[in-house]
């Protein structure tokens, strides 16, 4: 009880502020400490696996928007992305024939599953020549 | 408004390669060449290398069209098989949509493993690299009509190009036929940039392509041909885009005559010639020569030439200046 009562607010108070002080210096002498630490919690592995009509894709590109850091799928479809990404940034998931698809990372994003649908194109082709045009004749 | 409409309107009607005038390739021509052998399996990343050193839109397009064309051949047996299976189906909807999608498959693994490809395959890789680089880009599908296409029964799209926006103007070019011809004597394919077909004047693409949506012929709509006159045109080849600017006269392909009556060809120049550059190679079906015609006048690269039959025949007459071939119109000529 006595202790109690030699705990007055005013010694709690000078307890306090030499609490706000120690947390103040390490904070002012460790200021990427702070920050470090947020972006680190950002940053993370995405895998995923890339699939289409068939099943699982192999050989899709995944690229980072912007750059040319990338890697792409196996046999299974599936793919660990080479640099930990943060929220925010976009890939590009793509395969000759099928439609880019650029997904961004969310706050949530660890895993990517996506199924690619093709581009839908009718293929014709006209020949350009040299060759001189020439009438056809009736043989008179 | 409609003053301002008019004015973008007939701005954008004049959109070609010459509203670049100032911009060298050169930078955009190195890089397309440095990545020589790259293979198409990933797109986002060759379109990095490609444009992510070059600072505007135009030079960022052009690396890409050089690749492209430089890169990719027209693969002539695919070109055949298609167009057989398309004549063989073509009233029947449901066995040519299989074909289509069975024909779309073969197409990327033959562009994926071997680099080759035919018209659509061009325009879509050139629209897709575009894209990525985030450059405006679309196919435009449409008719064609070259020496060898039978122009007569065309009835569906043959063909296939692209447009596309740089500094906020839409422009036309060829990738396929940029890319290089048939060799004479062999029939294959091989490479031949012709740089025509980059940016071209829309008033000279008109001759020899027509779009199924009009829009993408990008002139004014009094300068639009219709499908009639289309059809009609004279024959031009690929050395016209690189000696004219437009093909004026004679508007037909097929023309009637009488003897000693003057026949006008009226084109507007490229780069300036000399009157002795000028000839026309007639053929009467037994054998050919060679004229320099009777008029000639050049005046600030506007070419006039005129030409008189002194004899009935039935005539093939070949337009060139120097060696290129530019065009080709027949005349019946009556007494």
């Amino acid at each position: 009880m006595k202790n109690q009562s030699t705990f007055t607010p005013k010694k709690s108070l000078r307890a306090l502020g030499y609490v706000a002080f120690l947390m103040m210096t390490i904070l002012a002498f460790n200021p990427v400490y702070g920050q470090s630490k947020t972006t680190l919690q950002n940053e993370r592995t995405i895998k995923g696996v890339i699939s289409n009509d068939d099943g699982p894709l192999e050989s899709a590109s995944i690229v980072l928007k912007g750059t040319k850091i990338g890697t792409s799928s196996n046999s299974k479809g599936e793919f660990i992305f080479p640099k930990p990404l943060k929220t925010g940034d976009v890939l590009l998931i793509s395969y000759l024939g099928y439609e880019t698809v650029e997904m961004k990372i969310k706050a949530d994003t660890g895993f990517i599953r996506l199924r690619l649908s093709e581009d839908l194109l009718e293929f014709v082709g006209a020949l350009n020549s040299d060759k001189p045009y020439k009438s056809k004749r009736s043989n008179k | 408004m409609r003053y301002l409409f008019l004015f973008i309107f007939a701005f954008q009607s004049n959109a070609q390669i010459s509203d670049f005038g100032t911009v060298n390739f050169n930078e955009a021509d190195k890089i397309a060449l440095e990545y020589k052998n790259e293979k198409l399996n990933n797109l986002p990343e060759l379109a990095y290398k490609l444009t992510a050193n070059l600072d505007t839109d135009v030079e960022r397009f052009r690396a890409i069209f050089m690749w492209v064309c430089g890169n990719i051949a027209n693969d002539y047996r695919l070109f055949h098989k298609n167009m057989r299976k398309r004549q063989r189906y073509r009233d029947d909807s449901l066995k040519l949509k299989k074909w289509n999608d069975h024909f779309s498959k073969i197409v990327f693994k033959k562009l994926l493993k071997k680099n080759k490809t035919l018209c659509t395959g061009y325009a879509y890789l050139i629209k897709k690299l575009s894209v990525l680089a985030n450059i405006d880009c679309e196919i435009v599908h449409g008719f064609a009509r070259s020496s060898t296409t039978n122009v007569d029964r065309l009835d569906t799209p043959n063909h296939s190009w692209n447009a596309v926006k740089l500094n906020s103007k839409w422009y036309l070019c060829d990738p396929t036929w940029a890319s290089g011809i048939p060799n004479l004597a062999t029939s294959k394919f091989e490479f031949h940039y012709n740089n025509g077909f980059f940016l071209s004047n829309p008033k000279l693409f008109a001759v020899n392509h027509y779009p199924a949506d009009k829009k993408w012929m990008l002139l004014l709509d009094e300068d639009k041909p219709s499908f009639k006159a289309f059809i009609e045109a004279p024959i031009i080849y690929g050395k016209a885009y690189t000696n004219l600017s437009v093909h004026k006269e004679p508007k037909k392909m097929h023309n009637i005559i009488q003897k000693n009556e003057s026949i006008v060809f009226e084109f507007q120049l490229i780069k300036p010639v000399e009157a002795k550059d000028i000839s026309l190679l007639i053929d009467n079906g037994k054998s050919s020569k060679k004229v320099h015609p009777e008029l000639t006048s050049i005046k600030n690269k506007s070419l006039t030439v005129e030409y008189k039959f002194e004899r009935m025949g039935f005539y093939d007459v070949h337009f060139l200046i120097g060696k290129d071939l530019i065009s080709t119109y027949t005349f019946r000529v009556k007494g």
